[in-house]
């Protein structure tokens, strides 16, 4: 698979304050890539450094094996990018604001953007001022998902949409997924990046603490178990790789670090086991535990 | 069911005047300066015979639809206090009317829109409490307004400043004031958004002045009728005449309930009038960088090109009467006469420098809001485009330069037009001469696009400083005629490198270096464009 995003060692200072220290990872073609932090972290920067907007200071960041601040109209060609916070000129419509963006990305499709009104139940002729941020981020999407792109970069896209328009989001999301088409995906929302992305990357304070497959950081954490057995459920407290044991109405609720499931099994197995339920740790979890350390 | 409609707007109206006591502050003592601080200037201009120079100049038609007109016929009787009246309480009250209206829109429909007033409608508070504190507040304003006013014509009263003559003066402009706040009232009413409300009762405002210039000249009473004329056709240190004040104060009480009445008959957040349907899809012209450029600019461009218009056929008008007025005061003379040339040409050579000068606004500003839309994260979605930093600075640059030549032209055909008219064969000049006179100064307008240029280059924060430059070197030359300058310094001043035509001779020397070096720093600004960040939401 070739590589649409190749970000080494990138770095952003404004004046003193270091927004980026070292920010590496790669997004493949066909891949949806979720990109999470907090508020602050750098994933803003780190987008708007890849649009070739700001300049970085040091490393480097390719799109399509492109330098993206040196040949940004190239790579430009090829991507669709929906900004976190749409700001639209308040005395234009939503349409004409998505025929203009669509005009000056180029190869737009005049069929999937009225299409997409409709879906996404944006009414395109009232003046862009009279909209919700919902709305707005509706008219930044649809004029981004109108246009052919290999690379779409989607930073916070469902922020302000309402459940059921999230869920068409999704649906266009997926779409596109199956093209074969690179998804660069920033979000707040977890478990919308947990139903879309095949890779997470995690950001913090301008640095990159974890990335991998959602499968591959669940590994790396414990899952949470609930334990019922015949014989004294107690004793399990001591197995290796239990953590946060307690004993509730007869039942041992604990989290076991993946790799000693099997010594857990077994142990439990000399009880006899009655019920046992293992629930994978959910990105949320992961965040979490990214954040609280 | 009063109380229940107005509960507790006491409360409100009381925490209004603490949120608002710096903008009172700065509203009453600033409006309140300008009234009736002018009156020691005055005092020096009417010096001699400078107020029957005055009286002939603002009998023509042309000032008496811009500042009003005064019931003087003789102009042995236009003594200061009815000049000061004549030329002051028509524009002041406007201003007044104006920030009135702004505050009432700002504080009623906006904090609707922006979510506020349903928070405070949650608590036990009436469902038009707001309405009537933000009016009853407004009228404290305009009482506070002219109170200070009172206080300070009376400090630097004269003798035809009388004491009834400045209550009426001040009551006048806190009328105007009440006006304007109910009149904004009834709008956001009618209107589905703020930036309606704004908008019609801007426009209703302009409306009104723009009938009063009309009736004042043709037909008085006819001025009588609009609620603009109540306020300066009081007279003030003339016939102090305050039947007006009555019929205004009237026509608030009148507007106020219908403004009540409409409110209690609408859901929050709705209006009267359908919000008009835009276009589904854009035009073609507006599908291009140019196209979106000119568009967003479009507004901006056409109300200046007016407003030269306008003000260049002010000036113009003026050409009639010019030896009576120029004779009429030594300060006037001294600023406009020279040596060996006609006063209406040695008028020219000022007056044109004066009025490009003004004519450097409009490509400032267009520069400037190349900034304005990347702060305010209007572009975002389009950097992500094919679309280059450099089609976006040029384009600017190029509108902006098109933009302050059609400046020039619409300022010089409006003051040579006006002036040909107003001489009545009397002199050689010509509209040639006036746009010679004009277009001598396309340098120093493109300096100011250069400076802009290279400001958004590289310290695009400060893009405002170029106003400053702007006003300190329009200062400077229109100053400079009247105090002694050194060379040195009148020469900071961009305008003062230039000879004035048509009074002096055309150079070529300054002409040709003045262009090259703006040119050079539009370049300059172009390096630092397309490499500096791009500053979003900063």
């Amino acid at each position: 698979m070739s590589e649409m995003i190749r970000i080494e060692g990138l770095k952003k200072n404004f004046g003193k304050f270091t927004a980026l220290h070292d920010v590496t990872f790669t997004v493949k073609a066909g891949e949806v890539v979720g990109f999470i932090g907090p508020n602050g972290a750098g994933k803003s920067t780190t987008i708007r450094t890849l649009l070739g907007i700001i300049k970085g200071d040091g490393g480097s960041a390719k799109i399509f094996d492109l330098d993206v601040w040196k040949d940004s109209l190239e790579i430009h060609k090829r991507i669709s990018y929906v900004p976190g916070d749409v700001a639209l000129w308040g005395g234009f419509t939503g349409g004409e604001i998505i025929d203009l963006f669509m005009k000056l990305h180029g190869g737009g499709d005049q069929a999937k953007r009225d299409q997409l009104i409709k879906r996404f139940e944006l009414d395109p002729k009232k003046k862009a001022k009279t909209y919700s941020k919902g709305n707005r981020q509706k008219v930044g999407l649809i004029a981004a998902l109108s246009v052919e792109a290999d690379l779409y970069i989607l930073d916070e896209p469902t922020s302000g949409l309402d459940p059921l328009m999230e869920a068409v989001f999704q649906e266009e999301i997926a779409k596109i997924k199956k093209e074969g088409k690179a998804i660069l995906l920033s979000s707040h929302i977890l478990s919308e990046v947990e139903r879309l992305a095949d890779k997470v990357v995690i950001i913090r304070q301008g640095k990159i603490v974890e990335t991998g497959t959602l499968e591959e950081l669940r590994h790396l954490t414990r899952s949470s178990i609930t334990l019922t057995t015949e014989g004294d459920v107690a004793v399990m407290e001591n197995v290796k790789g239990v953590h946060d044991f307690s004993i509730k109405d007869g039942k041992a609720v604990f989290y076991a670090d993946n790799e000693s499931i099997n010594e857990i099994l077994l142990e439990a197995t000399k009880l006899g086991v009655k019920k046992f339920e293992s629930v994978p740790p959910t990105l949320e979890d992961l965040f979490m535990r990214h954040y609280e350390a | 069911m009063m109380k229940e409609k107005f509960a507790r707007w006491h409360v409100l109206c009381l925490n209004y005047f603490k949120r608002d006591w710096k903008k009172i502050l700065i509203w009453t003592l600033g409006l309140a300066a300008f009234s009736g601080g002018y009156i020691p200037p005055f005092v020096e201009i009417s010096k001699g015979q400078g107020l029957i120079g005055l009286y002939e100049t603002m009998r023509n038609p042309a000032m008496i639809s811009m500042v009003g007109p005064t019931p003087i016929t003789d102009p042995s009787n236009y003594t200061l206090g009815a000049m000061y009246s004549h030329m002051m309480l028509l524009f002041c009250g406007l201003f007044a009317m104006i920030i009135s209206a702004l505050h009432v829109t700002g504080h009623t429909r906006k904090e609707e829109e922006l979510g506020l007033t349903e928070i405070v409608r949650s608590f036990q508070v009436g469902r038009q409490a707001n309405s009537l504190a933000v009016l009853i507040e407004t009228l404290g304003i305009n009482l506070i307004l002219a109170l200070v006013t009172t206080l300070i014509m009376t400090v630097l009263k004269v003798e035809s400043i009388t004491v009834t003559g400045i209550v009426l003066f001040s009551l006048s402009l806190a009328l105007a004031g009440m006006i304007g706040a109910v009149v904004a009232l009834v709008m956001a009413q009618i209107m589905q958004t703020s930036t309606g409300a704004t908008g019609s009762s801007m426009a209703i405002i302009g409306l009104l002045y723009i009938l009063r210039g009309a009736t004042d000249v043709s037909n008085q009473n006819l001025s009588m009728m609009n609620p603009m004329g109540w306020t300066y056709l009081t007279f003030p240190f003339t016939e102090n005449n305050s039947l007006p004040i009555f019929i205004g104060i009237v026509f608030c009480v009148v507007l106020a309930i219908v403004a009540f009445a409409l409110e209690g008959g609408r859901d929050m957040g709705a209006g009267y009038l359908p919000a008009i349907e835009g276009k589904a899809n854009a035009k073609k012209s507006l599908l291009s960088v140019p196209g979106l450029f000119f568009r967003l600019n479009r507004g901006l461009i056409i109300s200046w090109l007016v407003a030269f218009v306008v003000l260049g056929a002010a000036y113009g008008s003026i050409y009639g009467d010019m030896q009576v007025f120029l004779e009429s005061n030594e300060i006037i003379k001294q600023m406009f006469t020279m040596t060996g040339v006609t006063i209406e040409e040695s008028f020219t050579s000022v007056i044109m420098m004066v009025m490009i000068g003004m004519v450097g606004i409009l490509p400032i500003a267009i520069v400037n809001k190349l900034y304005a839309e990347e702060e305010r994260m209007h572009l975002s979605q389009l950097y992500a485009t094919k679309i280059t930093r450099s089609k976006l600075y040029w384009t600017t640059i190029v509108l902006s330069v098109i933009s302050a030549i059609a400046g020039i032209v619409f300022a010089v055909i409006g003051l040579g037009g006006t002036a040909i008219v107003a001489m009545n064969g009397e002199s050689t000049m010509t509209l040639a001469t006036f746009m010679k006179a004009g277009f001598n100064y396309l340098p120093s307008t493109l300096f100011f696009v250069g400076l802009s240029a290279v400001v958004l280059g590289y310290v695009p924060k400060i893009g405002k400083a170029v106003y400053v430059y702007l006003g300190y070197s329009f200062a400077l030359n229109y100053f400079g005629g009247m105090i002694n300058l050194p060379e040195w310094f009148s020469k900071t001043a961009i305008q003062s490198w230039i000879p004035r035509m048509p009074a002096s001779d055309f150079e070529v020397m300054p002409f040709v270096t003045i262009t090259l070096i703006s040119v050079a720093m539009i370049l300059i600004g172009y390096t630092g464009y397309i490499r500096r960040d791009m500053q979003e939401g900063a």
